[in-house]
């Protein structure tokens, strides 16, 4: 160890020769060359030409992304691996390679090398990136997407009004956008999380002419293929399987609606505002989506109501067979978070269209995502006095 | 160069990335320290707002507002008076008579102050058997635990949530529905505009800031109110109110203060007020629509987008259907405004942006669901609900209410109801044919006149026999109406048990008293910000409870140990265990959208902070698509006219906003012959309601000659020959009192003020404390519920109606007697 210790004292000794103009300016030349050099690393690090050189990369999460909208698209503006996986900022940037130590770890170990070990990992890598766009409000997305530069009236109105929601709260954008890059792991929901770990996410394996009850609220398409949105199933409404391709479903929604506007609010019965389904303009007016049967006043509004049938796709996840579990679900949310500053009403205090008006109203306290609030609506509705006549 | 040859050249200084998340490592810790708790000073919070206490020699020495706190309420130099007074609770006490005769005990001598001390053990046992005996006689209709009130803030310690917990373990039990505050506007509005919107986040104010030309205060006084807060208050409000004043000044906002007397915001902001007779508010709002109508200047084109039946509301304003058109001529001789004047304000409202801010008080009188309603018709005809600094708001001095809500997840609480598949030990449900829940304000109806069917809210509501009542945290004699009818119904009662930390009129009026401790002796969190949510507060311990206080966490662990059930209600967590929980569900809802630290960090902090909202407008998802965003009216749209109500059929509130004539109204109504002068008993400027009264150097800051202020016009008193300080009596046909003069020129002639929250006090006519439990007895502070009248507003909401009160007043000749209402109960050793 005595070479150690010259070396110490050597570089401890002040200078005896040098000017300290000269020690100065070769530290400075140094420093040039060593910050230049740790940049060009940095940025040699920084590009999917270098993300990709590592086959569990290359053979996986690049594959996957080739087939979006992010690498390929009309605008011809392509995101790249780092444009999203490493922060823009400096600092963060630096962070976030210290970081990558744990790479360096997977790649030397082994750990993602075969397709069973990357699915096995999926969910824990996943999470991992979710985790950090959680933590700055998805600030890599928002270098391209930023709520202020959304032009709302280009949008459909049942976008805008999640939309709106998330640029209130400057949500993170991956708590909705998940599986948008590459493939989503097997997991639960990142909507309702509570909810759908008591319910589950829904049976495997639809059958024609089964009805089904919704767990969420969930999209509707125009057709088995496209990702158009044709409007919102709400959540706990019933449907009929008509038909099955793949991951979708053409279901049959029974209700009524108020002929008032487009038509596009399908609700659960005859003069009740529990809602079924919002349709989009075009679905509701596209041929064949929607058939109407007799009409009737509501004496209560003096408004037209008529009955209607509307046939439409949607996926067929989260579609149970029985709505039980999420009654049992919303009562004892409604139990709980209800009761924090006052008893709750007894579900059958109100009628079914009083509820609303009470719910919404009193709702500012209450700690419940935007599906539950959903669901919570629909339980008191459907157990209102309208239903059950036992309450006063 | 490629990410394999990078790697490679990596491997051997690995070390390099493990020593540089160590340098990251003490940045974290600088970042999370924060105040430090071993320096006497510690963090809590209340209605109040936020605060920071200093703690010297085991007592509270010092109480100053939280550092983010930029407008304190004056209220704050009452904190320290609310731990350490006279009027504490100190031991578990029973009165006399009932710990002598039990259910048989002579209830006429109720309110007598003869109580006993009594071991907590006994406390406790006596209780227990009480429900014992009336679920056995009477079942659950005969006992009554459901009547809630503002409590102390804390969402692990929130009195009523143990009470109904602990009490419901035992057995079943009648509820209350609404409250005193909002009763008739949060059941006519959902009818309306579809939500109870007293309790809804309104328009930011810096919307309103920015696009309102016109802002109608509508007897509104949020300068007075916003001082305090459902939860703990952080006063931002008052930020915007500040600017408000400067573009009052400036001209660029109009500001109109519709009121009977010149309010506290209206001297702050500088700006105009338009006197109005009391109660007559319907009939200003009528001449308006008339005039709006007359001159084309309502919105029909929005009228008929978004609402429905204004066709069938038009011929009332014509006069077409009651044969009385109601012209501004009509309503100015109704409401002592000028028909000029109404012609103007139909203009003014309609010309450019105008944002109606309703205050609470014009609800609480009789009919008080038709100023609401009408108001909302209004704004309707103006045609701007859902524009920024437009339509209208019902709760912008409320809590918060206008500044934007951060959008986080708010903690939970300790439960109120049992848990699934917990079953109480009286477990009928057989409430005799009675209602298991009757309106917040007709409990005193239903012990005077048990089986009486009544209507409400398009039902029919047959009143329970109840034989025992259960407060906690509640002070229903100060909040409710009429004392002399309360006190004939309570001879009617077996047994109330109360548990409070101040001896307020209502643990008087009980049987068992139960010391709990205040807010400032436990541990707890709260929202920080009510509808804002601006973050979470620690609630530290400044004390230990004084004398025999308790908890209430620990009081019905207690309790519920003497049913067996200690592991049920407790769920087997202590008081710590619960603090960490509530906040551990809490930043797991948060995960991912605002970071919270870990528990003990948030501790020693005091505080996390959630950050600002973004501004917002009310109701603009509905005007921008009603049919995907509908309201939650019966049609989905405004309901100008309510088909629905109309099928109720009630005589006092029929199918439109309608002008009725009141019970009792002063300016030349119906009684003001025989008296005189409106009462308006509105929400207090120095308490929250009755908190606080009983802070003993804070209180003696406003009361004059030792009693509850009372605001007379200088017209009225020089006539009766009173000047200030002068003690008054104010009387009626239900009852007396006494209270300081304050002669001032805010007030008009006809109308005096005396503040709710003012702590009942009766004495005998010899002045003893024994013989305020006398029906008739005069209240010797001030309460202004001694004369209040106890009707439901109509029979959509049967809620109270404070603001129907004719009264007249005169120098007290008499002897002056000791206020009675704050040195607690007269201690009888046995």
């Amino acid at each position: 160890m005595r070479w150690l210790l010259n070396i110490w004292r050597t570089l401890t000794k002040p200078a005896k020769y040098l000017t300290l103009g000269s020690v100065s300016v070769s530290a400075f030349l140094m420093g040039i060359i060593f910050w230049g050099g740790f940049n060009t690393a940095l940025e040699a690090t920084n590009t999917e030409e270098f993300c990709i050189s590592c086959h569990s990369m290359e053979s996986k999460p690049y594959q996957e992304l080739q087939q979006t909208v992010h690498f390929s698209n009309h605008s011809g503006v392509r995101a790249t691996c780092p444009d999203c996986h490493v922060p823009h900022d400096y600092g963060r940037k630096i962070a976030r390679k210290l970081e990558a130590s744990h790479d360096v770890y997977g790649w030397l170990f082994n750990t993602v090398n075969t397709p069973e070990k990357f699915e096995a990992k999926r969910l824990e890598m996943a999470s991992r990136e979710w985790k950090r766009f959680d933590r700055d409000k998805s600030a890599a997305c928002k270098n391209c997407h930023q709520y202020e530069s959304m032009d709302w009236d280009s949008m459909s109105k049942l976008a805008v009004k999640q939309m709106k929601r998330a640029a209130e709260l400057d949500q993170s954008c991956v708590d909705c956008h998940k599986g948008i890059a590459h493939k989503l792991p097997e997991m639960g929901t990142a909507r309702a999380p509570e909810l759908i770990a008591e319910v589950g996410r829904g049976v495997s394996g639809v059958q024609v002419g089964q009805t089904y009850f919704t767990a969420l609220t969930k999209p509707l398409f125009f057709n088995e293929k496209t990702d158009v949105e044709a409007g919102t199933l709400n959540i706990a409404t019933k449907v009929k399987v008509l038909e099955v391709k793949g991951t979708r479903a053409k279901i049959g929604i029974t209700g009524w609606r108020k002929k008032i506007g487009a038509g596009r609010v399908i609700y659960y019965d005859f003069g009740l505002n529990i809602l079924s389904a919002q349709l989009s303009k075009d679905a509701a007016l596209e041929e064949g989506v929607i058939k109407t049967f007799e009409e009737k006043e509501d004496p209560m509004t003096g408004l037209k109501w008529q009955r209607v049938e509307a046939d439409i796709w949607t996926d067929t996840d989260y579609l149970l067979t029985d709505l039980q579990p999420l009654w049992d679900y919303a009562r004892s949310t409604y139990s709980t978070a209800c009761s924090v500053c006052h008893t709750q009403p007894a579900e059958a205090h109100f009628d079914a269209n009083t509820w609303p008006g009470m719910f919404q109203g009193m709702i500012a306290f209450v700690n419940m995502d935007q599906d539950t609030q959903a669901l919570v609506q629909k339980y008191l509705q459907e157990h209102s006095s309208t239903f059950d006549k036992s309450a006063h | 160069m490629n990410r394999r040859d990078f790697l490679k050249g990596l491997v051997g200084t690995s070390y390099v990335v493990l020593s540089g998340s160590s340098v990251l490592a003490p940045l974290n810790a600088l970042a999370a320290s924060g105040a430090d708790a071993s320096d006497g000073w510690l963090t809590t919070g209340s209605h109040f707002g936020a605060f920071k206490m200093k703690r010297k020699n085991g007592v509270i020495s010092e109480v100053k507002p939280f550092d983010t706190d930029m407008y304190p309420t004056d209220m704050i130099n009452g904190i320290k008076g609310l731990v350490y007074n006279p009027s504490r609770v100190r031991y578990p006490m029973v009165r006399l008579d009932f710990l002598l005769k039990g259910h048989q005990s002579d209830t006429t001598q109720r309110g007598d102050f003869r109580f006993v001390r009594v071991t907590w053990d006994k406390a406790l046992r006596l209780f227990k058997d009480s429900l014992d005996e009336i679920q056995t006689k009477y079942g659950p209709s005969g006992l009554h635990a459901g009547q809630t009130g503002w409590r102390a803030t804390g969402q692990l310690h929130s009195s009523t949530s143990h009470m109904q917990r602990a009490v419901g373990m035992h057995g079943n039990f009648v509820k209350k529905v609404g409250d005193y505050s909002t009763g008739a506007g949060q059941t006519i509005l959902p009818y309306i505009l579809g939500s109870t919107e007293v309790y809804a986040q309104g328009t930011s104010w810096s919307l309103i800031l920015e696009h309102s030309k016109t802002i109608i205060l509508w007897s509104n006084d949020p300068y007075k109110n916003l001082q305090v807060g459902w939860n703990a208050e952080t006063h931002e409000s008052y930020a915007y109110l500040a600017q408000l004043k400067e573009k009052v000044a400036k001209g660029e906002i109009r500001v109109i203060s519709i009121d009977p007397v010149v309010t506290k915001t209206q001297q702050y902001l500088g700006c105009e007020q338009l006197y109005i007779n009391p109660q007559t508010d319907v009939a200003l709002m009528l001449g308006i629509a008339h005039e709006m109508v007359e001159k084309n200047l309502h919105d029909t084109k929005f009228i008929e987008g978004y609402s429905l039946g204004f066709d069938k509301f038009l011929p009332y304003i014509k006069g077409q259907t009651d044969g009385v058109e109601k012209t501004p001529e009509w309503a100015a001789k109704i409401t002592g405004v000028s028909a000029e004047i109404i012609r103007d304000l139909a203009k003014v409202m309609t010309k450019d942006r105008t944002q109606m801010l309703m205050g609470w008080c014009i609800q609480r009188q009789q009919h008080g669901e038709q100023p609401y309603w009408m108001a909302a018709v209004l704004a309707t005809m103006i045609g701007q609900i859902g524009l920024p600094g437009g339509g209208i708001s019902y709760g912008h001095h409320y809590s918060s209410i206008g500044v934007p809500s951060s959008g986080a997840a708010a903690p939970g609480a300790f439960p109120r109801n049992l848990d699934e598949g917990q079953k109480p030990i009286f477990d009928s449900n057989d409430f005799k044919g009675a209602s298991n829940t009757i309106p917040v304000a007709r409990w005193i109806d239903a012990i005077l006149e048990p089986g009486k069917t009544i209507d409400s809210n398009g039902t029919k509501v047959t009143y329970p026999d109840i034989k025992m009542m259960v407060f906690s945290g509640n002070n229903p004699w100060n909040h409710h109406q009429d004392r002399n009818r309360m006190k004939k119904a309570f001879h009617k009662l077996e047994c109330i048990v109360s548990i409070d930390m101040n001896w307020t009129a209502t643990c008087r009026f009980s049987d068992i008293v139960l010391p709990a401790c205040t807010t400032f002796e436990r541990n707890d969190i709260d929202i920080y910000g009510a509808y804002a949510n601006r973050g979470l507060l620690a609630m530290q311990k400044m004390v230990e409870p004084l004398y025999e206080s308790l908890s209430d966490f620990e009081i019905f662990t207690r309790f519920a140990a003497l049913l067996g059930k200690e592991k049920e209600y407790t769920r087997g967590m202590t008081e710590r265990d619960w603090l960490v929980k509530l906040y551990n569900d809490c930043k797991a809802a948060n995960a991912g959208q605002f970071e919270m630290p870990e528990f003990d960090e948030f501790w020693k902090a005091g505080y996390v902070y959630f950050g600002e909202g973004k501004p917002w407008v009310r109701h603009a998802a509905f005007r921008d698509d009603p049919e995907i965003n509908p309201l939650g009216t019966p049609s989905g749209l405004i309901e100008i006219y309510s088909r629905k109500i109309a099928h109720y059929e009630y005589d006092d509130c029929p199918g439109h906003p309608t002008w009725m004539e009141k019970a009792e109204r002063s300016h030349g109504g119906p009684g003001s012959d025989k008296h005189p002068i409106w009462m308006q008993s509105c929400h207090p400027d120095k308490r929250l309601h009755s908190q606080m009264c009983e802070s003993e150097e804070f209180r003696e800051t406003y009361t004059v000659n030792g009693r509850e202020p009372v605001y007379l016009n200088p017209e009225d008193a020089k006539k009766r020959g009173i000047k200030s300080g002068d003690v008054v009596r104010v009387f009626n046909d239900r009852g007396q009192l006494l209270a300081g003069a304050v002669v001032s020129d805010k007030f008009p002639q006809g109308v005096i003020r005396i503040q709710e929250g003012a702590w009942y006090g009766p004495v005998g006519e010899d002045g003893s404390k024994e013989g305020g439990a006398k029906i008739g007895a005069i209240c010797s502070y001030g309460d202004p519920n001694t004369l209040t009248m106890d009707i439901g507003t109509s029979k959509l909401a049967q809620a109270c109606s404070a603001y129907t009160c004719l009264v007249d007043y005169e120098k007290y000749q008499g002897k002056v007697p000791a206020v009675s209402s704050f040195s607690g109960p007269v201690e009888i050793a046995l």
